[in-house]
C-alpha cells in the first residue's frame, strides 16, 4: 500500500509459512492466529485465552518467537513464519520425539506453542539450564503436565544429561 | 477477543507517521501491540486507524555516546535491549526488562510502548523516573524533551499528545541502581514495584501505588529513613483483586527499602 | 527438575525382557499427531458456509429482562439469524433437575428466560458469516433490563432481605440434607478435648483447561438428527439433559469428539450452549460454530464449589485419637443447578477422609447465588471435604501440641484393615497410608527439617513443612443421586468398549470415553495386546468418541477418575470375548478344542505345535469374507461389544448408607514452604508426591496425572480465585487477572509410588487422576507450620495469597479467634 496513506479496511497480504507462500485478502482487524487457523487451515497453533497470556498461539515470526494472537494478520505481510506443522521433516524432530519420550504432553493443546518456544530457545541457547528452559516457556501455559516433563524433554532434546 | 473494524497504515518514516496521526482523529500508534491489541480485543478502546510503527527504522536502535549516555529509540524491543551491548552502560535497564512477562512479550513489546502506555503496574515508568531519563517527543509543533518526572501524567496518560510520538529516550550513565517488586507469580504483573538510583542523591520511585510513579527522596538508604520517606508521601494505593490498599502500603515500604539498599550497595561497591 | 522414586521395580521397556505390556511406559499413540499439530480439536473442524455464533451475555448479576430486540442485528449484512429466550421457551422444555424440591422447581433453559441471574449469562445468540461479524452484530442486540439486588455471598443468601433468585423455588436454599452416622453423643462424652472451629472456607476457583468449550453443530433435515462436534467430556449426561429438553430421542443427538484440550470436569455442563447451537442449526439450516473465549468461560462456566464448614466440633482424646466430628457445610452452587446438587452427596464417598473416626455428622446446605453456575472440577466435592478433614487434623495437632505426623499415623486407616467399611458404608478397597506418608517424608528429607528451618531463619525466612493426604475415589455408583432425590432412577455405572478383528487382521478398539489427555488410546492398547498376545503397535484404537460407533452407554464419558476401572474393564471384557471367539474359530479350522489354542505373536496356534497356526488375518478373513462351511451353531462374529458394570447396590436412602465408589486411590504429599515475613510472599521450595492407584498400566501416564494435579493444586493454593464485587462482577475474568502457574512458578518435585491392587476391579487398577487437592492441603499445612513461631495463626482458608499470609503474620489472633479447645 502507499506509504503515508491509511489503507482501506481490507488489503492483500503475502506471507510465507513453513516455506509455502500464501496470498490472502484480510481485514486489518483480523488477528494473525485467525489468519493461520481459519483462513489458511493451519490448525496446529491454538487459542487458549483472550489476553495474550497463554502462548498456545506461539509461532516464530521472522526468526523471533511471538504470540500470534497479539499481531494483526496485516502485520505479517512479507513475513516468514514457522508453525508446528513445519517442525517434522518426514520424521518427528528430536524435540518432538523428546516430548513424546518424556510424556511432556497429555491433552496436547499447549504443545504446538511449547514446541515453538522450545525451538526458538534451542536456536538461541543450545545448552540451556533448567531455569533458562523454564524462563523460555514462561509464556506458555500448560494445565495438564505441571511443566516438569516439558522442561526435561527440552533438556534431553538439547543433548544434555538429565536426572533420572 | 475479536477486534472492531479498524484502518491500518504502515508508514516508513516518523514524519509519515506523524502525518497519519494528524490526518485521522481516531488514529493511534501501534508499537509492540502487547498492550494495545489486548485493549482492542476487550473492545475497551477502538481506534479508527492503527499507525504501525514497526516499519520505521529511525525509531529503532540504541546508541552509546562517548560520555556513556544512552540514546534508546522507542521501537527497540525489550529483548533487543536485553541483548544490547550498548545498554550495559546502564545495567539496571536489562535487569528490569528481563522481568517483564515472557519472551514472546519481550520480543514484540517495546521500550517506548512500556513507557507510553503508562500503566501503573508497568516496570519502565518508575525506572525511567528513578534514573532521570529524558523523553524526546516529536509532533506538529516540532520536537521537545521532557524529563521523566514530568512525563507521566495519569493512568494511560503521558506528555505525548494524540498527534505526537515519543522519538528518543535518553539515559544518563550510571550503575548505582536498584529495583525490587512483588508480583503475581514469577515475572508476573507487579503488585508493587520500586526503582531506586543512588548515582546522585538517592531517589526511590514507587510504581503501582498511584496513577503515576511516586518519587520519594529519603535522607539515606537506612531502612528507617526510607520507610519514613514512603510514609511521608501519604500514598493512597489502589485496592484491587491482587492487593488491598493496606497491603500495598506495607509492600511499598518494603520494596522501597530493598531497591534503595540495592542501589546504594552498588554505589559503594 | 523432578525425580521419581518407585517402590516396586520400574523397568524400561526392552523387547527381550518384557513380560506384559501392562506396567510398562509404552510410548503414547496420541503423541504422533499431537506433537505435529495434527490433533483435531472441535475448533479445527470447518463446514462450508458455516455460521459463527456469538452469545449476548448479561451485564447484570440479577435483573428482569423486559425485552430483547434483535432487529438491528438482523439488518446487518452477513448476519444469518438470532435466537432469543422467548423462542427457547417455546421450542424447548426446561432442563431436567436432579434436585428434589425446592431445587426441582428451577426452570433452566439454554438462554435466560424472563430474568438473568449472573453476569455473563447468555441472553441471546446471533449467527453471522464471520467471527468478527457475529461479535459486531451482538452489539446491536438491545436488551432492556430492570436491575434487581444481587446476592454474592452464600452466607447472606438466606437472610430475610436476601433477593430470591428463583421464584419457582421460593428460597435460595435449593437443597439440604443431614448426614449422621455412629454415636455423636457417645463420642463427645468420651472425648478428652473438644476442638471447636467456627469457620473454615474452601475457595471458589476452577481447573481452567487451556481449551475452552465449543462446538460445531450440523442438522440433517432429512433424518432430524444433529451432529454435535464438540469437546463435552460426558456425552451420556449431555444427552440425558438435551434430549428431553429438545423433545427428541437420544438417537437424534450424535456426539463426536476427537481431541480435547483438557477437561478436569469443566466440560460436563455445556448442554445449554449445545442446545442453543442445535436450535440455531435447525432454524438457519446451516452448520453453526461456537467458540467460547476465555472471558466467556471464566464468567459463565464450571466454577468450583465454594464451601464453608461452620461450627465444627471435633471430639478427640488427649493422645490425638480422633473420635468424631460434626459440622455444617454451606455450599455455593452459583445461579443454576446444572450438575448440582450431586455435590451434596459426592463428598460422602470419603466421609472420614483417610481416618478411622466413626462418629460423624454433617449438615449440608446448598444455596444459589448470583454467580456463575458451578460444575465438577478436578477433585469435585471430595476435594473440599478432604481439605476439611486435613485442616481438622492439622488444627487438632497444633492445638494439642502433637506432631501432625504422629496424629496422622495414629488415626490413618491401617493397611490390614482393608477393605475398610466407612461409617456410611463405603468400602475403601486397599491402601497403606502410613507407608505412603513415610515415603513422602523420606523424599522431602524430613530428617533434615530442623536444620533446614534453622538455615531459613538465618536468612530471615520462615520455613514450614505440611502434609496433605487425600483420596481419589473413583467409579461412581450413581445410586448416590437418590440420597439427593429419592425419586431419581439412576444407579450403578457403566462403560463400553468394542474390540473387533477385521478383514485384514486389523485389531480395532472403540471406546465410549472422551479423553482429554489421559492416554486412553495407549493404555487400552496395552490391555488388548496382553490378552491377544500381539504388539501394542498392532492394536488400533479409534481416537475420541462418536455416538455412531454405538460403543457407549448411559454413563459414558471421561470424568471422576474411573477409566482404569470402567474403560479398561470394558476393554478387558470385550477383548476376552474376542479372544474366546478367536480361539473357538481357530479350533474349528485347526480341528482341535478351543482350550488347545493359544494367542501369541499375532497368531492363533495349537499349544505345543506352533506349525499349526493361523495369523489373525486369516481369522478375520474367514468371518468377513470366506465363511461358507462353518458350523451352523458357531457363535463367532469377531466384533465384540462389552458393557462393564461395576458391582453396586442401590444405597440405603434412609440411613444414607452404602458403597458409593468402587475404588480409592490415595495420594500423600509433603510441601516445604518458605515465607518472607516482611511481605507474606512465600515459595514452595521442595515438594514430594506419593501415589497409590493400584496396578499401574502405564507408570509414566500415572506420574503425569500426579504432576498435573499437583500443579493445579499449587495454583489454587496461592493464586487462583474467583472473587466477585458487590455488583456481582467477577474480578478475574481472564488469564491476565486469574493467575495460573507458569513454568517458573513450579517447585522441585519428587514423586513416589506404591501399588495396592484393588480387589474389586478386573485389572487390579484404581481410577486416578483428579488428585483430591493434595497440594492445597499440603500448602495450607506448611504455611501453618511455618507461621507457628509467630503467634500460631490458624490457616482457615484453602486460598492463601501473599496478602492473607501477611495478615496472619500481622494479626495471628484474628485467625486464632476461630478456634477454641474445651477440656472435658
Amino acid at each position: 500500500m502507499e506509504a503515508g496513506r491509511a489503507a482501506p479496511a481490507t488489503s492483500r497480504i503475502t506471507v510465507e509459512i513453513n516455506g509455502t507462500m500464501y496470498e490472502r485478502e484480510v481485514e486489518a482487524r483480523r488477528l494473525l492466529i485467525h489468519l493461520i487457523r481459519d483462513d489458511l487451515d493451519l490448525t496446529g497453533s491454538h487459542v487458549g485465552c483472550d489476553t495474550g497470556n497463554c502462548g498456545a498461539c506461539s509461532v516464530i515470526f521472522d526468526g523471533t518467537l511471538v504470540k500470534s494472537c497479539m499481531l494483526l494478520a496485516v502485520q505479517a505481510d512479507g513475513a516468514s513464519i514457522e508453525t508446528v506443522e513445519g517442525l517434522a521433516d518426514g520424521e518427528l524432530s528430536p524435540l518432538q520425539q523428546a516430548f513424546s519420550d518424556h510424556h511432556a504432553l497429555q491433552c496436547g493443546y499447549c504443545t504446538p506453542g511449547m514446541l515453538m518456544s522450545a525451538t526458538a530457545l534451542l536456536r538461541d541457547n543450545p545448552s540451556p539450564s533448567d531455569e533458562e528452559i523454564a524462563k523460555a516457556i514462561q509464556g506458555n501455559i500448560c494445565r495438564c503436565t505441571g511443566y516438569w516433563n516439558i522442561v526435561k524433554a527440552i533438556k534431553v532434546a538439547s543433548g544434555q544429561e538429565v536426572g533420572t | 477477543m475479536l477486534l472492531r473494524d479498524v484502518g491500518y497504515a504502515r508508514p516508513g518514516t516518523t514524519d509519515e507517521a506523524l502525518g497519519l496521526l494528524a490526518e485521522h482523529e481516531g488514529a493511534r500508534p501501534l508499537a509492540g501491540g502487547q498492550t494495545l491489541i489486548n485493549v482492542m480485543k476487550a473492545r475497551a478502546a477502538a481506534p479508527d486507524v492503527l499507525v504501525d510503527l514497526n516499519g520505521i527504522n529511525e525509531l529503532k536502535g540504541i546508541e552509546l555516546g562517548s560520555d556513556g549516555t544512552l540514546e534508546i529509540a522507542p521501537m527497540t524491543t525489550t529483548s533487543q535491549l536485553i541483548a544490547s551491548q550498548e545498554a550495559r552502560a546502564r545495567p539496571i535497564l536489562a535487569e528490569v526488562c528481563s522481568q517483564i512477562a515472557d519472551i514472546q512479550v519481550r520480543n514484540r513489546g517495546t521500550v517506548g510502548g512500556n513507557i507510553c502506555s503508562s500503566d501503573p503496574t508497568n516496570h519502565l515508568p518508575p525506572l525511567m523516573v528513578a534514573i532521570g531519563a529524558e523523553l524526546t517527543i516529536a509532533g506538529p509543533s516540532g520536537e521537545r524533551t521532557v524529563p521523566a518526572d514530568a512525563f507521566f501524567l495519569g493512568v494511560y496518560m503521558t506528555a505525548v499528545g494524540p498527534d505526537e510520538l515519543l522519538t528518543k529516550i535518553t539515559v544518563p550513565p550510571g550503575r548505582s541502581d536498584g529495583f525490587a517488586s512483588v508480583a503475581v507469580g514469577r515475572d508476573g504483573t507487579c503488585i508493587v514495584n520500586a526503582a531506586a538510583s543512588a548515582n546522585a542523591e538517592l531517589r526511590v520511585v514507587l510504581g503501582c501505588v498511584s496513577a503515576v510513579p511516586e518519587i520519594v527522596r529519603p535522607e539515606s538508604a537506612d531502612p528507617d529513613a526510607v520507610r519514613s520517606a514512603v510514609q511521608a508521601a501519604q500514598l493512597e494505593p489502589p485496592s484491587d483483586v491482587h492487593a488491598s490498599t493496606e497491603y500495598r502500603h506495607a509492600l511499598a515500604e518494603v520494596v522501597a527499602v530493598r531497591a534503595a539498599t540495592q542501589a546504594t550497595e552498588r554505589a559503594g561497591g | 527438575m523432578s525425580e521419581t522414586t518407585v517402590a516396586p521395580e520400574q523397568t524400561e521397556v526392552e523387547e527381550a525382557t518384557r513380560e506384559t505390556w501392562s506396567g510398562q511406559n509404552v510410548p503414547r499413540k496420541e503423541d504422533k499427531r499431537l506433537v505435529q499439530g495434527e490433533g483435531v480439536f472441535f475448533d479445527d473442524v470447518k463446514r462450508h458456509n458455516m455460521g459463527y455464533v456469538h452469545f449476548v451475555r448479561s451485564p447484570y448479576a440479577h435483573a428482569k429482562i423486559r425485552s430483547v430486540d434483535v432487529s438491528a442485528a438482523l439488518d446487518q449484512p452477513g448476519v444469518y439469524g438470532t435466537l432469543t429466550g422467548d423462542e427457547v421457551a417455546t421450542l424447548t422444555d426446561p432442563f431436567f433437575q436432579i434436585s428434589s424440591p425446592p431445587g426441582a422447581h428451577l426452570k433452566d433453559y439454554c438462554l435466560a428466560v424472563g430474568k438473568v441471574r449472573f453476569v455473563g449469562e447468555p441472553v441471546a445468540a446471533v449467527v453471522a458469516e464471520t467471527r468478527e461479524g457475529a461479535r459486531d452484530a451482538s452489539e446491536l442486540i438491545e436488551v432492556d433490563y430492570e436491575p434487581l439486588p444481587a446476592i454474592n455471598d452464600a452466607r447472606r443468601a438466606l437472610d430475610d432481605e436476601a433477593p430470591v433468585l428463583h421464584d419457582q423455588a421460593g428460597t435460595n436454599l435449593t437443597w439440604e440434607g443431614v448426614f449422621e452416622w455412629g454415636d455423636l453423643d457417645a463420642a463427645f462424652a468420651g472425648a478428652d478435648r473438644v476442638v471447636k472451629i467456627s469457620e473454615l472456607h474452601f475457595d471458589r476457583f476452577n481447573s481452567t483447561p487451556l481449551e475452552c468449550n465449543g462446538s460445531l453443530v450440523e442438522y440433517n433435515r432429512g433424518t432430524g438428527q444433529w451432529t454435535i462436534i464438540t469437546n463435552n467430556q460426558f456425552p451420556g449426561f449431555a444427552a440425558i439433559m438435551m434430549g428431553p429438553a429438545m423433545r427428541v430421542g437420544l438417537d437424534k443427538l450424535r456426539f463426536v469428539t476427537q481431541d480435547i484440550g483438557g477437561g478436569f470436569g469443566n466440560k460436563i455442563t455445556t448442554h445449554p450452549q449445545l442446545v442453543a447451537c442445535c436450535l440455531l442449526a435447525r432454524k438457519l439450516n446451516r452448520a453453526v460454530q461456537w467458540t467460547e473465549w476465555r472471558t466467556d468461560f471464566h464468567l459463565s462456566m464450571s466454577h468450583g464449589n465454594e464451601r464453608w464448614f461452620l461450627d465444627t466440633e471435633v471430639a478427640v482424646k488427649s493422645d490425638g485419637t480422633l473420635l468424631g466430628f460434626r459440622t455444617t457445610a454451606l455450599d455455593d452452587a452459583g445461579a443454576w443447578l446444572r450438575y448440582e446438587p450431586l455435590g451434596g452427596v459426592i463428598w460422602a464417598q470419603v466421609t472420614p477422609g483417610m481416618y478411622r473416626w466413626r462418629n460423624i455428622r454433617l449438615d449440608f446446605r446448598q444455596v444459589v447465588t448470583n454467580k456463575a453456575p458451578v460444575s465438577p472440577n478436578r477433585g469435585y466435592s471430595r476435594m473440599q471435604h478432604l481439605w476439611f478433614t486435613e485442616r481438622v487434623i492439622d488444627i487438632v495437632a497444633s492445638e494439642l501440641e502433637l506432631d501432625p505426623v504422629e496424629v496422622r499415623k495414629r488415626n490413618y486407616i491401617k493397611a490390614d484393615e482393608m477393605p475398610y467399611e466407612t461409617p456410611n458404608g463405603c468400602i475403601y478397597d486397599s491402601g497403606d497410608y502410613a507407608k505412603m506418608l513415610d515415603v513422602a517424608l523420606d523424599l522431602i528429607g524430613y530428617d533434615g527439617l530442623e536444620s533446614r528451618r534453622a538455615g531459613a531463619e538465618q536468612r530471615g525466612k520462615l520455613l514450614g513443612l505440611g502434609i496433605g493426604s487425600t483420596l481419589d475415589s473413583g467409579t461412581n455408583n450413581f445410586g448416590q443421586s437418590r440420597l439427593i432425590n429419592p425419586d431419581l432412577q439412576f444407579s450403578g455405572n457403566n462403560e463400553v468398549a468394542t474390540v473387533k478383528l477385521d478383514l485384514f487382521g486389523e485389531i480395532v478398539v472403540t471406546l465410549g470415553t472422551t479423553p482429554q489427555g489421559q492416554s486412553h488410546e495407549t493404555t487400552a492398547a496395552q490391555v488388548v495386546a496382553d490378552i491377544l498376545g500381539c504388539s501394542v503397535d498392532d492394536v488400533n484404537v479409534r481416537a475420541g468418541h462418536d455416538s455412531y460407533w454405538n460403543s457407549h452407554a448411559g454413563f459414558s464419558g471421561t470424568y471422576a477418575s474411573q477409566f482404569a476401572v470402567t474403560g479398561l474393564g470394558a476393554v478387558k471384557g470385550a477383548t476376552e470375548m474376542l479372544a474366546g471367539q478367536m480361539r473357538k474359530l481357530a479350533s474349528v479350522v485347526l480341528a482341535c478344542s478351543p482350550e488347545d489354542i493359544e494367542l501369541a505373536e499375532g497368531q492363533a496356534r495349537i499349544k505345543g505345535n506352533p506349525e499349526a497356526a493361523l495369523p489373525f488375518m486369516a481369522l478375520g478373513a474367514i468371518i468377513n469374507a470366506n465363511n461358507a462351511g462353518l458350523p451352523e451353531d458357531l457363535d463367532v462374529t469377531l466384533n465384540c461389544r462389552y458393557v462393564y458394570r461395576p458391582p453396586f447396590e442401590v444405597p440405603d436412602i434412609e440411613r444414607k448408607y452404602g458403597n458409593l465408589t468402587l475404588t480409592y486411590a490415595a495420594q500423600v504429599h509433603a510441601a516445604l514452604v518458605e515465607i518472607d515475613p516482611e511481605t507474606g510472599v512465600y515459595e514452595v521450595v521442595d515438594y514430594a508426591a506419593v501415589d497409590d492407584c493400584g496396578k499401574r498400566i502405564n507408570p509414566q501416564v500415572v506420574e503425569g496425572q500426579v504432576m498435573g494435579a499437583t500443579a493445579q493444586a499449587l495454583g489454587a493454593a496461592t493464586h487462583e480465585t474467583f472473587p466477585y464485587d458487590e455488583d456481582g462482577n467477577l474480578l478475574t475474568p481472564n488469564f491476565y487477572d486469574y493467575h495460573v502457574p507458569h513454568a517458573l512458578d513450579m517447585p522441585p518435585l519428587k514423586t513416589g509410588y506404591i501399588e495396592s491392587a484393588s480387589p474389586f476391579t478386573s485389572l487390579g487398577t484404581k481410577g486416578m487422576g483428579e488428585g483430591g487437592g493434595a497440594g492445597i492441603h499440603a500448602v495450607c499445612a506448611a504455611l501453618q507450620d511455618a507461621l507457628r513461631p509467630r503467634g500460631r495463626p490458624i490457616v482457615h482458608d484453602s486460598f492463601n495469597p501473599y496478602e492473607r499470609v501477611w495478615e496472619m503474620l500481622r494479626e495471628p489472633d484474628a485467625s486464632r479467634a476461630r478456634v477454641s479447645v474445651e477440656s472435658r
